[in-house]
């Protein structure tokens, strides 16, 4: 346990000295809601008032915002576990591979380090709320915090995996830029991912961000007083084999997927440092 | 003396080089142990062995009483490591890199405080506990990854090539701060250098050479084992000053080194006189000295250590 704290606490120091690293992976995230807010809500909400007759106050942003949250969460969780990569080339790995810490530990740690990471680079992203000219009650978007640690949890353990059997950083780059754009556009997080091809609606499925961001839109906005009809344009009805999945399954889903992918790591460092 | 590491019948194979052959020996309680050997010569591979980090093809390895294949947990707080690169976290402070290591080794909670200040006293880093790593020169760098190395009190400390890349003065400072914590806590040394004037301090010298142990044995000893002088000299013509002292000497022998020849000998007031009389061409450079650990690996390994570096 120490281990684990002790490697969880240097990630998150290193994190809040950096402040080149606080502000400047705002950029994307900023962008996005620039393009998703700013230019696509025109049309999202005229289609929307012109489908549905209750939709004359439709606001699309308020729908994205929560993506955009979750595309953070992604991103940061994702890059954070890149450490592990400078922290071999920089030899630091080394002082803690020649510890005690067992490897099971190591993983686990750099996990939350990274997951920690993310989540307040998330919350972070809260402060622009006013700006948007949408709100979210104060109590939900307190309640969203720890689904949001869960979803980075998931989306750090991906990266911790990459980056456990990856040599170099420009490798790790390439398959995150593989990994990380399909992993936005595929889980609903900027628009409905309703009515998908087969194969596409595999990936949805298998995809945490999915979970992620349908769990984050349920707690942020009062879906249950919303017109049936929005709710199905905006793809508020997630269904898994036909029938539609409940925050605990979502949960639960998130909490296994990030234990088979730690564990998975912790085998590849065991392989590569025995 | 009581053994603290014993290494038995030790093998590393990949899939087409034998690495480690056969190694075998052991090394006592509070000793001095170096280990030395040309590049590619086993070192490494056998070292990362004994820290865990390797699993051994065959063989055994104990440490402090611990099997290092199979109570790694064990071994790995009982041995402190100082590696030759760099292994310290620059972004964080000097302190902040050694209270990381007290929670990696489990040093009780009470403790830290107090070995903290003890270890930076040691290597005189007190005044720079606040400091940012990135601040600091090789020197200081090296000291901390010392004192670091000594925080959960290892029963063994290994050191591998420790004063690689200092100047000479930090070099001998470096020396100092080891001889003296050998002395105040009998902590064991196992030392790599590729500086054989440094490796004199150890009380036992293993040679490594095509992944087997050639000889070990004191400093005193080897060097014994070279036996007589050495004498140097260089010639406008080196070759064909080659071939007449083959001719000429009967006991001793001939070494040719780049720009000098080398003859070792039990008798060399008469090869000097000799030497003036018997070559006919000039003598440039002439030289007799006591053998040094350079001439007992070159003797052994057929390699100058001192050229051979990575």
């Amino acid at each position: 346990m120490e281990g684990i704290f002790a490697i969880w606490q240097r990630d998150v120091i290193k994190f809040l000295r950096d402040r080149a690293r606080l502000f400047g992976s705002f950029s994307m995230p900023i962008l996005f809601l620039l393009i998703f807010g700013g230019g696509l809500s025109g049309t999202m909400e005229g289609l929307i008032s012109e489908t549905v007759p209750e939709g004359a106050d439709f606001q699309y942003i308020q729908f994205v915002f929560p993506g955009i949250v979750a595309m953070t969460l992604l991103m940061t969780s994702v890059f954070s576990s890149l450490s592990i990569i400078e922290d071999r080339d920089f030899g630091y790995m080394k002082e803690i591979l020649v510890s005690p810490v067992s490897r099971v530990s190591i993983a686990v740690g750099k996990m939350l380090g990274a997951s920690t990471v993310a989540c307040i680079q998330g919350v972070m992203m809260f402060l622009l709320i006013p700006f948007l000219g949408i709100s979210y009650p104060l109590a939900s978007i307190i309640q969203v915090i720890p689904f949001m640690f869960l979803l980075a949890c998931a989306l750090s353990s991906v990266g911790l995996l990459i980056a456990s059997f990856l040599k170099s950083t420009q490798g790790f780059q390439l398959i995150v830029q593989l990994l990380v754009m399909p992993m936005v556009f595929l889980s609903g997080a900027l628009f409905p991912v309703n009515n998908m091809p087969g194969w596409m609606d595999i990936v949805v499925k298998i995809n945490p961000v999915t979970y992620g961001v349908d769990i984050m839109k349920k707690v942020m906005i009062d879906t249950q007083s919303l017109a049936p009809a929005i709710r199905e344009a905006m793809g508020l009805n997630l269904t898994l084999f036909g029938r539609s999945i409940t925050v605990a399954e979502e949960v639960l889903f998130m909490i296994g997927f990030t234990t088979i992918l730690v564990l998975l790591a912790t085998l590849s460092f065991r392989r590569t440092n025995a | 003396m009581e053994s603290i590491i014993e290494v038995d019948r030790l093998n590393k194979q990949y899939k087409d080089t034998h690495a480690v052959k056969n190694v075998s020996f052991d090394v006592g309680q509070g000793e001095i142990f170096g280990f030395l050997g040309p590049n590619g010569a086993g070192k490494s591979t056998t070292i990362n062995m004994i820290c865990t980090m390797l699993a051994p093809t065959s063989g055994t390895i104990t440490i402090n009483g611990f099997d290092a294949t199979v109570q790694r947990s064990k071994v790995r707080e009982s041995i402190g490591i100082i590696f030759q690169e760099n292994t310290l976290d620059e972004k964080l402070t000097a302190g902040e890199n050694l209270m990381l290591h007290c929670r990696f080794y489990r040093v009780p909670k009470k403790k830290r405080e107090e070995r903290i200040q003890e270890v930076l006293q040691i290597v005189d880093l007190t005044e720079s506990r606040n400091k940012k790593v990135e601040t600091f020169s090789g020197g200081m760098k090296r000291r901390l990854e010392m004192a670091r190395g000594l925080l959960h009190y290892p029963k063994v400390l290994f050191l591998d090539e420790p004063t690689v890349g200092l100047d000479p003065q930090t070099r001998a400072h470096m020396w100092e701060y080891i001889l003296r914590l050998k002395r105040k806590e009998g902590i064991t040394m196992f030392l790599t250098t590729h500086y054989l004037d440094e490796a004199e301090i150890s009380d036992r010298i293993a040679i490594m050479n095509h992944g087997g142990i050639i000889t070990i044995d004191s400093p005193a000893q080897l060097k014994k084992q070279v036996g007589g002088d050495i004498i140097e000299l260089a010639a406008k013509d080196n070759d064909q000053a080659e071939v007449e002292l083959k001719q000429y000497i009967e006991e001793g022998e001939i070494i040719r080194q780049e720009g000098t020849i080398q003859i070792k000998t039990a008798d060399s007031d008469s090869i000097i006189s000799g030497l003036m009389k018997e070559l006919s061409v000039p003598i440039t450079h002439l030289n007799i000295r006591k053998p040094t650990l350079n001439d007992v690996f070159l003797s052994f390994t057929g390699r100058d250590i001192e050229h051979s570096e990575s």
